[in-house]
C-alpha cells in the first residue's frame, strides 16, 4: 500500500516537473511585461495576443520561421530520395565492398559534430556556401545521411522479395522497379524517418550557429537565441516567450501525431550496437 | 541484368549520397586530424606545420583541464541521477494509473523540443528576479535560498546539470521501458513467488536482464556530457569566471572568437579521443554481466 502511494507520488512529481515548466512558458507568453515580473506564478489578467504579433513581426520570428521551414523541407526533399536509393542498394544489391561502405556511413553516427566543425567551416568558405541557406541545407543532408541510411536499409530488408521479382518479370528495369514498386512500399519507413529528421533539423543549433552569420538568414533556434540577447536591453520578455511557444508548438504537434512510430525508431536507432 | 548494367545501376543509386557524405563529412574528419598539427590563426591561408606543438600546449593549458573536469563532473553527476530516475520511472510508467497515462504522453516532450528552448526555459526558471524557482522558494519562506543560480560559481554547473537531466531523462526512460517490455512476465512472476521483491528483484532479476541496454545507455550518457555544448553556451557561455567552461565551449571560443583554428582542432581531436576512450572503458568495465553464469 505504502509502495503504491510512493510510486504514484513519484509519478506525479515527475509528470509535473515536465508539464509545469512548459505550461509556464505558454502562460507567460500571454502576460504583460509587468505581470511577468510581479507574479511569476500568476495567470495573465487579459491574454496578450500582441506578444505573438510583436514576436512575429518586430522581433523577426516570421523570417526565422520561413528560413527554418525552407531549410527543413529542402533538406528532406534531397535527403529522403538519395538516402532511400543508397539504403536500397545496401539492402538488396550487395557488391564487393558494400559492407565496408555501409560501415563508413554508420561511422558518421559516431563522430562528434565538433570534430569536423573547423574543417567544415573552411570547406564551406572555399565553396562560397558560408552563410547561405543552400549551404546549410547541403550540410544538413550530409549529416542526416548516416541515421537515414541506417534506418531505411533495415526497412528495405523487411520488404518481400516477390514484389520486386514480379515487377522485374513484368518488364520493369531495376531502377523503375525501385521508383514504382519498392519506394511506395517503403512509404511508412520513409515517413517516420522524414518526421524524425524534420524534428532534429527544426531544432538544430550548433551547425547553424557556425555556418549562418547574417540576421536575415538565421534559422529559428538561432533567431530565438539572438532574441534572448536583444531582449536583455529591450526587455520585451512577453515577445520572447511568445517566440519560444512558436518554436516549440510545431515540434510538439508533429511529435504527438507520430509518437509511437518515433519511439520505435529512436529505440531501434539507439540499440543498433 | 548483365554485370555491367548492374554496376551502372548500383553506382548511379549510391553516387549522390556517397558524394555528399564524402565531401561534407568524411573529408572534414580526415582534415581535422591534419589541421591539428598546424599553427593556424585567422582566416588567411598561412599555416605552419608544428607537429604536436598544439597538443603539448593543450596539455599545459589549465583551462583545458578545468573544462575536462567540468565535463567529467557533469557525466558523474547527471548519469547517477539519470540512471536512478529513469530506471524507477521506466518501471512506474508501465502501470495503469492516471499519472502513468499522463506521463506516457508527455515524458518525451523535453527531449523533442529544441535545446535552445530548454536552455532559455531554464534560464528563466532560475532567473533571480522573475524565475518560478525563486518565487516558490520565497513563498515557502526560504528567501536565503533564492539566489542567482547561474550567476554563482558554486551553483552554476549543477544548475546546468539539472537542465541537462530534465532534457535527457525521457530518452533513457524510453530505452529502459522498451527493454523492460522484453523481459517475459513469468520471469518476474517466478522471482516474486520466490520471495524476490523490491530492490532484491531489481538487483538479481531486472538489472541483469537489462545489462546490455544499461551498457549502451552509459555510453550515451558519456557521449552526451563529454559533448555538451548548446546548454552551456546559451545558459552561461562558460561563466561565471569559467566555472562552467566545458571542452566544446572552449573549442568554440578558440576557433570562432580568437581564430586559433589549429589549436581548436587539436582540442576537437583530444575531445574525440577522450570520448572514445571513455566509451571503451565503460564497455569493458561492464562487459561481464555479474549475474551470468553464477546460478
Amino acid at each position: 500500500m505504502i509502495r503504491r502511494v510512493l510510486v504514484a507520488a513519484g509519478l506525479w512529481v515527475f509528470a509535473l516537473s515536465v508539464v509545469v515548466p512548459l505550461l509556464w512558458v505558454l502562460v507567460t507568453a500571454f502576460k504583460t511585461g509587468a505581470e511577468i515580473f510581479t507574479s511569476p506564478w500568476g495567470v495573465p489578467h487579459t491574454l496578450q495576443w500582441e506578444n505573438f504579433a510583436r514576436a512575429w513581426q518586430e522581433a523577426g520570428i516570421a523570417r526565422y520561421f520561413m528560413n527554418s521551414l525552407l531549410v527543413t523541407l529542402a533538406t528532406l526533399a534531397i535527403l529522403l530520395p538519395i538516402g532511400a536509393m543508397a539504403a536500397y542498394i545496401f539492402a538488396r544489391y550487395p557488391f564487393r565492398g558494400s559492407k565496408w561502405l555501409f560501415g563508413a556511413f554508420l561511422g558518421g553516427m559516431m563522430f562528434p559534430l565538433f570534430l569536423t566543425i573547423v574543417p567544415l567551416f573552411f570547406l564551406l568558405a572555399r565553396l562560397q556556401l558560408l552563410d547561405t541557406l543552400h549551404g546549410l541545407t547541403l550540410v544538413y543532408v550530409a549529416y542526416s545521411l548516416p541515421f537515414t541510411v541506417f534506418v531505411l536499409t533495415g526497412f528495405f530488408q523487411t520488404l518481400p522479395q516477390e514484389m520486386l521479382e514480379a515487377a522485374l518479370i513484368d518488364g520493369c528495369g531495376h531502377a523503375r522497379a525501385f521508383w514504382k514498386v519498392m519506394l511506395p512500399l517503403a512509404k511508412p519507413g520513409i515517413i517516420v524517418v522524414g518526421v524524425f529528421n524534420a524534428i532534429g533539423l527544426w531544432n538544430e543549433y550548433p551547425l547553424a550557429l557556425v555556418i549562418m552569420t547574417s540576421d536575415e538568414r538565421r534559422t529559428l533556434p538561432l533567431g530565438i537565441a539572438n532574441l534572448l540577447m536583444v531582449e536583455q536591453y529591450q526587455s520585451d520578455w512577453g515577445a520572447l516567450f511568445a517566440g519560444l511557444v512558436i518554436v516549440m508548438l510545431p515540434v510538439l504537434f508533429v511529435y504527438w501525431l507520430f509518437r509511437d512510430r518515433i519511439h520505435e525508431t529512436m529505440v531501434a536507432g539507439a540499440l543498433k550496437g | 541484368m548483365t554485370p555491367r548494367a548492374r554496376a551502372v545501376f548500383i553506382t548511379g543509386f549510391l553516387l549522390p549520397a556517397t558524394a555528399l557524405y564524402a565531401v561534407f563529412v568524411v573529408m572534414p574528419v580526415v582534415q581535422a586530424f591534419a589541421f591539428s598539427l598546424y599553427r593556424w590563426r585567422g582566416i588567411s591561408a598561412n599555416r605552419t606545420f608544428i607537429g604536436l606543438e598544439n597538443f603539448r600546449h593543450l596539455f599545459a593549458d589549465p583551462i583545458v583541464w578545468m573544462a575536462l573536469r567540468h565535463n567529467l563532473l557533469l557525466f558523474l553527476g547527471t548519469s547517477v541521477a539519470i540512471l536512478v530516475l529513469s530506471l524507477a520511472l521506466a518501471h512506474a510508467i508501465g502501470s495503469d494509473s492516471r499519472a502513468a497515462r499522463l506521463l506516457r504522453s508527455v515524458y518525451l516532450f523535453p527531449q523533442v523540443i529544441s535545446l535552445v528552448v530548454v536552455a532559455i526555459l531554464w534560464m528563466f526558471i532560475l532567473n533571480p528576479s522573475f524565475g518560478i524557482l525563486n518565487a516558490a522558494l520565497k513563498a515557502v519562506g526560504l528567501e536565503r535560498w533564492a539566489i542567482a543560480w547561474l550567476g554563482e560559481k558554486s551553483t552554476a554547473l549543477a544548475s546546468i546539470g539539472v537542465a541537462h537531466v530534465w532534457h535527457a531523462l525521457g530518452f533513457y526512460i524510453m530505452l529502459f521501458a522498451a527493454a523492460l517490455r522484453t523481459i517475459p512476465p513469468d520471469v518476474i512472476e517466478a522471482a516474486t513467488l520466490d520471495g524476490a521483491t523490491g530492490l532484491t528483484r531489481l538487483r538479481y532479476v531486472t538489472l541483469p536482464m537489462l545489462w546490455a541496454v544499461l551498457r549502451i545507455a552509459l555510453v550515451y550518457m558519456a557521449i552526451g556530457t563529454m559533448n555538451i555544448f548548446s546548454l552551456v553556451f546559451l545558459m552561461t557561455q562558460g561563466g561565471p569566471d569559467r566555472a562552467t567552461e566545458v571542452m566544446l565551449t572552449y573549442l568554440y571560443e578558440q576557433a570562432f572568437k580568437h581564430s586559433e583554428f589549429g589549436y581548436a582542432t587539436a582540442l576537437a581531436v583530444v575531445n574525440f579521443v577522450l570520448v572514445m576512450a571513455l566509451s571503451g572503458t565503460i564497455l569493458a568495465l561492464f562487459r561481464h554481466n555479474p549475474q551470468e553464469g553464477k546460478a
